[in-house]
């Protein structure tokens, strides 16, 4: 049980300095990412089979899947080894902080969704209504599929993973929400195969309104559950701020 | 096992003392959570925007009297449904039409320029998006005067699908202007399209005007809107309910 010391607790600030060091590095690899695919995607990347392909997509796309590896184990490794053994004693205060961390990492997982749902997805489509498609390696597809949903599925996982080792209420238990917003990305990777393999052996058009893109949209509606997390976190939010009824003297 | 006993021991705890620490509170809830909102609105509209409506609004030639005011209201009803319905029940708040809409328009006007325009070199005119905003506006305004679900659904989202084609009639007029092309009658959008192809282009692949009576009188447009009217009653009612489930605060015991 939690003893409370109101007379000495100090409320928690929001972390907006370390959101904006991690969004502005996000923002800084996402705008380099761009401008790198726009200077050498009608360049160098129409055509799978030419050298210069695999010197300067598919190599890329080998780098960045390994370093994407390395940064998820890292990231929820850390979160796991170091997760709070004693949660259910950590003050409200303390609980604030967690709540304030976790819609940070929210934050930036919408930031994410923004550029590899819309801008990055919409490069694919324009690319598809240019060129059609030599393999399923293309560079808007290096990009968005194995750089874009890459990405989005770390934060998503790290934001899941944070709030079940550090929080009361999600402990021992699992938002069933937060589970949907977070499988709808992981599960884009297996639909992404099944997808080229469509286009592969049957679908030659690129139309993006097309039946076999369909998978793609199933998912993204996995993202309407936010609204069932958004109910749970602030209703949390709300008991924590509630004002201490029994001590009117704090109140100014 | 963490127990019910120990989560309800923890509901008396409050981290404020006084009024302007909850204030402050409030604020920074605020300031984190409405950027959040119109972030996921603009990713999660446009990815499903692009993958249902997608090439129909990408180009100014796909924007038919038969299809495209028949699926893009469709689409554009899903959101406003889904988060309309937890927005006005928990929060009071008739805006999931407009922010939803916004979101993406604004999603839209950046993706078409960097994307469509910079990247791929097609002129601006020709991939603009269509203007929504108005539809949201109206589904918001139905269900704040009316306060009721039910009326939304049968007036606001009747209003919603059938006004998509007089709302952009200003913009795509100046496309409909008819020209003779090798003899034969195309409109302005028709040759800005066989000037830019694109994979989208062949007959069997271009899914626009397709239908038995394309010379149904004058009323192929209103018949078109009235029909995606009826059908925007089914789809508020449907993605309302889809929303009333998506906002459950559900809690499980294990995922495997």
């Amino acid at each position: 049980m939690v003893k409370q010391n109101l007379q000495k607790e100090v409320p928690p600030s929001v972390p907006w300095r370390n959101l904006g060091v991690v969004l502005f590095f996000l923002l800084m690899l996402f705008g380099a990412y761009r401008y790198y695919q726009h200077a050498t995607s009608f360049t160098v990347g129409l055509d799978y089979f030419e050298p210069e392909f695999q010197t300067y997509w598919m190599n890329l796309l080998y780098v960045q899947l390994v370093i994407e590896f390395i940064v998820f184990v890292s990231i929820v490794g850390y979160l796991i080894v170091t997760r709070d053994r004693n949660v259910m004693s950590i003050t409200p205060q303390e609980e604030l902080k967690r709540y304030y961390n976790l819609f940070g990492y929210v934050i930036v997982f919408s930031v994410i969704a923004y550029l590899a749902a819309s801008l990055y997805t919409e490069a694919d489509a324009a690319w598809h209504q240019v060129t059609v498609r030599d393999t399923d390696f293309t560079p808007t597809h290096i990009a968005l599929f194995y750089f874009g949903i890459p990405t989005f599925i770390i934060v998503g996982t790290s934001a899941f993973v944070y709030a079940h080792t550090r929080l009361p209420q999600f402990h021992n238990r699992v938002s069933l929400p937060l589970a949907l917003v977070i499988a709808g990305p992981i599960m884009i990777m297996p639909n992404l195969g099944f997808n080229e393999w469509g286009h592969t052996f049957f679908y030659a058009e690129e139309l993006f309104a097309a039946p076999i893109h369909w998978g793609f949209v199933l998912l993204g509606w996995s993202a309407f559950a936010a609204g069932g997390f958004l109910i749970q976190a602030l209703t949390r939010i709300i008991q924590l701020s509630r004002l201490p009824e029994e001590d009117l003297s704090l109140q100014k | 096992m963490t127990s019910e006993k120990e989560l309800i021991d923890r509901e008396d705890l409050t981290a404020v003392m006084t009024l302007d620490q909850q204030r402050s509170v409030f604020k920074n809830i605020d300031l984190m959570v409405i950027p959040l909102i119109v972030l996921l609105f603009a990713g999660i509209f446009s990815f499903h925007f692009a993958l249902t409506v997608g090439d129909w609004d990408y180009w100014v030639d796909w924007r038919d009297r038969r299809w495209w005011p028949l699926v893009t209201p469709l689409s554009l009803i899903v959101l406003p449904s889904v988060f309309g319905y937890l927005l006005w029940t928990r929060l009071r708040l008739p805006l999931a039409g407009t922010v939803s809409i916004i979101s993406l328009a604004l999603a839209a006007w950046v993706s078409r320029v960097m994307n469509f325009e910079v990247f791929a070199g097609f002129p601006l005119n020709m991939v603009s998006p269509s203007t929504f905003i108005a539809l949201g506006l109206i589904l918001d305004c139905v269900l704040l005067l009316t306060r009721s679900f039910f009326f939304t659904g049968f007036f606001g989202a009747f209003l919603f699908a059938l006004l998509i084609y007089p709302l952009n009639w200003p913009l795509m007029a100046p496309f409909r202007v008819p020209v003779e092309y090798n003899g034969i009658l195309v409109t302005v959008a028709d040759l800005m399209g066989y000037e830019y192809i694109r994979t989208a282009m062949p007959e069997y692949v271009r899914i626009i005007e397709h239908s038995t009576l394309r010379t149904f009188g004058e009323a192929v447009t209103p018949l078109t809107a009235v029909f995606a009217g009826f059908l925007g009653i089914l789809s508020y009612f449907f993605w309302t309910w889809i929303g009333h489930v998506a906002s459950k605060a559900v809690w499980i015991k294990r995922i495997f």
